[in-house]
């Protein structure tokens, strides 16, 4: 036993033990206490408790980082660096090497060109190594500094913008795209250099890619190849990626890909998953020509024995399915099935950037067998680490749940519905809408009350248009006598919401929210709530229906109560409704009425 | 030993200081003083008084109730046969109770659980329900990063809120 123990790991018994346990769907997540007070209900405190703590911790750091003396006693066996106070202040003043090191390490951009200007000045030189890293800082934030400042850049970012995307959709985060600027100190120092090696090149061709100065990325290349020098895979991976920006046409952005892919194998450079997943994704941008070459660049990632990761399958199925096209709806469906099985029960890392998007990818179409293989996919080992930020979730179960509401029966949908809500995801209003939708469908309106208080906890309680499908639903056809007891309890409920009761803000009656409550209040033969809400509809200048009178003077009936039913044809006659004549005779008829209440 | 004084102990004492001082002469000589006892326990007990001071179970039972009706407020190994380390241990719990009555002021229903488990240093606190959660959190997040950083451990808050402070008796 001991020996077979010790081939193990030290975290074996915590890795077996963490294997038994599975989340606890009725439980908030983990980041939050377990209290009723402090656990959020709806996504906005969702997401305004998970920022307060998340801006105490920074408040904490930022002390421990001002403050390092007190948090430097490390008695911690093994050291934990982490625990440890950061450097933020320069300690070096004088030019020399060490501190320019300090400079690139801190990420002070302006202060490292600064020193590294004052040591070619000296005469001392800069090691290689160092120089690679100071281009590699300046190239990576593009001659800013790391944190945004805003402002009077983003006038030029526009400008240029607005010149190159030629039709294509802008979104926010083009214009927050730093623009590499003409002659900025990165050129000024490469050009300065003795001898320029590989690393050189790559820090600027990158950063230019990075940073939109596609062609004079090219044109760096072509200088490269001439000076006889190999790029290396990184320098490949970003011209790759830059090629759809430089040519026009689809099948000359293909040939180029082609070709960089040909010098590549001349210069003898090894591709590897970056290289492939950004073909794929250059591949995004060649129209009807990406399909082929797609399977053959996954092929050809087989034959090399890379394995693809979840953003190689991400871009081949987006060459695939452009979202909207109806036609190619039967191939979109095959290939999915044909990833899924590929993909099943198989544990993801987190390999490239994109990876984190294909989930939702999967969810577009109306296939509810490959929405639960995608889910179980989800829940094997570690994947939903990949499901990205609490954004991404949303939109993720948000598709997965109203494809449920659609397709499936409603036990299975409340099932579903218990394990992932709250815990995992707080439903939109369309979610809610689908929610009831299914309901309608498999008629099971008797659940409507519980559904209701979800949405009061959910912070949907004051959408309009869901409490009028609700009351909608409600009010539609009599049930049985205790079904319709509950409805009239959540109707009054729902009165109390429209008067603001709570402390929230009070929406505006609408007419058919004021019938349908009346009508529900008085088939669970609420008379008193009925009349008052009839007042109701004086005070709010809205006009009851005709139904809602018919039923009224049939309950008066049924109560025996003439004088009542004489003040419903007088409220009709003040609303000025066009049953008013066919009302009065008919309580002339039914009622012996005294000759003062003709 | 003099640190801090009620009345009917400054008594005691003051008649021990006279007894004494008839004994030694003026002259300067030293000599050994003695006190008389004071045979009783002080130690965290609240002492029966009016009857309309309110006390939670934790202050009402006495310290030799500990093991018998009462729980321990602080959870550690360093108090078992051969291990070291008690005394830094006492330390860092009187420290994280004052930080922790200081950073959530006013808001502490009861006295602070410290437990230890492996490397990780939980403390375990019940609040009133004074701020509004988002603050809640900010504080805990605040304190957890704090500690954790002063001490090179984890430590996690786990705090539980009620409405108001349990009263067990009157005294």
């Amino acid at each position: 036993l001991m020996m077979f123990l010790s081939n193990r790991s030290k975290e074996a018994v915590l890795e077996a033990l963490a294997s038994t346990v599975n989340r606890d769907p009725t439980a908030y997540k983990y980041q939050f206490q377990d209290d009723p007070y402090l656990a959020p209900r709806t996504s906005a405190e969702f997401k305004l408790f998970s920022l307060s703590q998340e801006s105490g911790r920074s408040a904490a750091k930022y002390f421990i980082n001002s403050n390092p003396k007190f948090f430097t006693k490390d008695f911690a066996e093994p050291h934990i660096p982490c625990l440890m106070p950061e450097k933020v202040s320069l300690l070096l003043e004088e030019v020399s090497e060490e501190a320019l090191k300090e400079r690139i390490s801190l990420r002070k951009v302006k202060a490292a060109v600064d020193m590294y200007d004052q040591l070619l000045q000296a005469g001392t030189g800069v090691s290689m190594e160092t120089t690679h890293d100071l281009l590699d800082l300046i190239c990576l934030y593009s001659d800013r500094e790391p944190v945004q400042e805003g402002g009077p850049e983003t006038e030029d970012v526009s400008a240029e913008e607005a010149n190159r995307s030629k039709g294509r959709i802008r979104r926010a985060s083009d214009f927050l795209k730093t623009i590499w600027r003409e002659n900025n100190n990165a050129e000024r120092i490469f050009n300065l250099l003795p001898e320029r090696d590989t690393h050189c090149y790559s820090a600027l061709i990158r950063g230019m890619i990075r940073h939109g100065a596609y062609v004079k990325a090219f044109d760096m290349y072509t200088d490269m190849l001439n000076n006889r020098m190999t790029a290396d895979v990184r320098i490949f991976n970003a011209l790759i990626s830059g090629a759809p920006e430089v040519r026009e046409k689809y099948n000359e952005r293909w040939d180029l890909i082609a070709e960089l892919l040909n010098q590549m194998n001349q210069q003898k450079v090894q591709p590897n998953l970056l290289t492939f997943n950004s073909v794929l994704k250059a591949l995004r941008r060649c129209g009807s020509l990406a399909r082929t070459q797609a399977l053959h660049t996954l092929s050809e990632m087989k034959a090399l024995g890379i394995a693809p990761s979840l953003a190689s399958f991400d871009h081949t199925l987006a060459a695939f399915y452009k979202a909207g096209k109806h036609s190619d709806i039967t191939l979109h469906t095959d290939l999915l099935q044909e990833v899924m099985s590929e993909l099943a029960g198989s544990s993801f890392t987190c390999q490239d950037p994109d990876d984190g998007k294909l989930w939702s990818v999967c969810l577009d179409n109306k296939d509810i067998e490959l929405a639960y293989r995608v889910q179980s996919l989800v829940e094997a080992g570690e994947n939903w680490r990949l499901l990205g930020d609490s954004h991404q979730q949303t939109i993720y179960y948000g598709r997965f749940f109203s494809l449920l509401c659609m397709m499936e029966h409603i036990d299975v949908v409340l099932k579903w519905y218990r394990k992932l809500i709250p815990s995992l995801y707080y439903p939109n209003v369309q979610g809610m809408r689908d929610l009831l939708q299914a309901l309608d469908t498999d008629s099971r309106l008797d659940l409507l009350p519980t559904i209701w208080k979800d949405i009061q906890l959910l912070g949907h309680a004051n959408k309009s248009e869901l409490i009028e499908e609700l009351l909608a639903l409600m009010a539609r056809e009599t049930h049985s006598p205790e079904v319709q007891e509950s409805f009239a309890v959540c109707a009054l409920d729902v009165k109390s919401v429209f008067n603001g009761d709570r402390g929230t803000l009070s929406l505006e009656w609408s007419t058919s929210a004021l019938c349908h409550i009346t009508s529900l209040l008085l088939r669970a033969k609420r008379t008193q709530e009925a009349w008052e809400m009839l007042q109701l509809f004086k005070a709010k200048n809205r006009v009851p229906s005709e139904e809602l009178m018919n039923e009224f003077l049939l309950e008066c009936h049924a109560a025996g109560a003439p004088d009542r039913a004489v003040e419903l044809v007088q409220l009709s006659a003040a609303f000025c409704l066009p049953a008013t004549p066919r009302l009065a005779q008919q309580t002339l008829k039914d009622f012996d009425l005294t000759d003062e209440q003709r | 030993m003099a640190a801090s004084f009620n009345s009917t102990r400054s008594l005691v004492l003051l008649r021990a200081i006279a007894q004494s001082g008839t004994l030694c002469s003026s002259s300067g000589s030293r000599a050994l003083h003695v006190t008389a006892v004071c045979c009783k326990n002080r130690a965290a007990r609240i002492r029966v008084g009016k009857g309309d001071r309110p006390i939670t179970y934790e202050q009402a039972l006495h310290p030799h109730h500990i093991g018998h009706r009462k729980g321990w407020l602080s959870q550690h190994t360093s108090n078992l046969q051969g291990e070291g380390g008690a005394a830094e241990r006492t330390v860092e719990d009187v420290f994280i109770r004052r930080f922790v009555f200081g950073t959530f002021h006013s808001c502490l229903a009861n006295e602070i659980v410290i437990k230890r488990r492996g490397n990780v240093l939980t403390v375990c606190a019940l609040m009133l329900q004074k701020l509004p959660p988002h603050k809640f959190y900010f504080l805990i997040g605040y304190s957890e990063s704090l500690l954790s950083h002063l001490y090179k451990c984890p430590v996690k808050l786990e705090i539980q809120t009620l409405q108001d402070k349990v009263v067990y008796k009157y005294l």
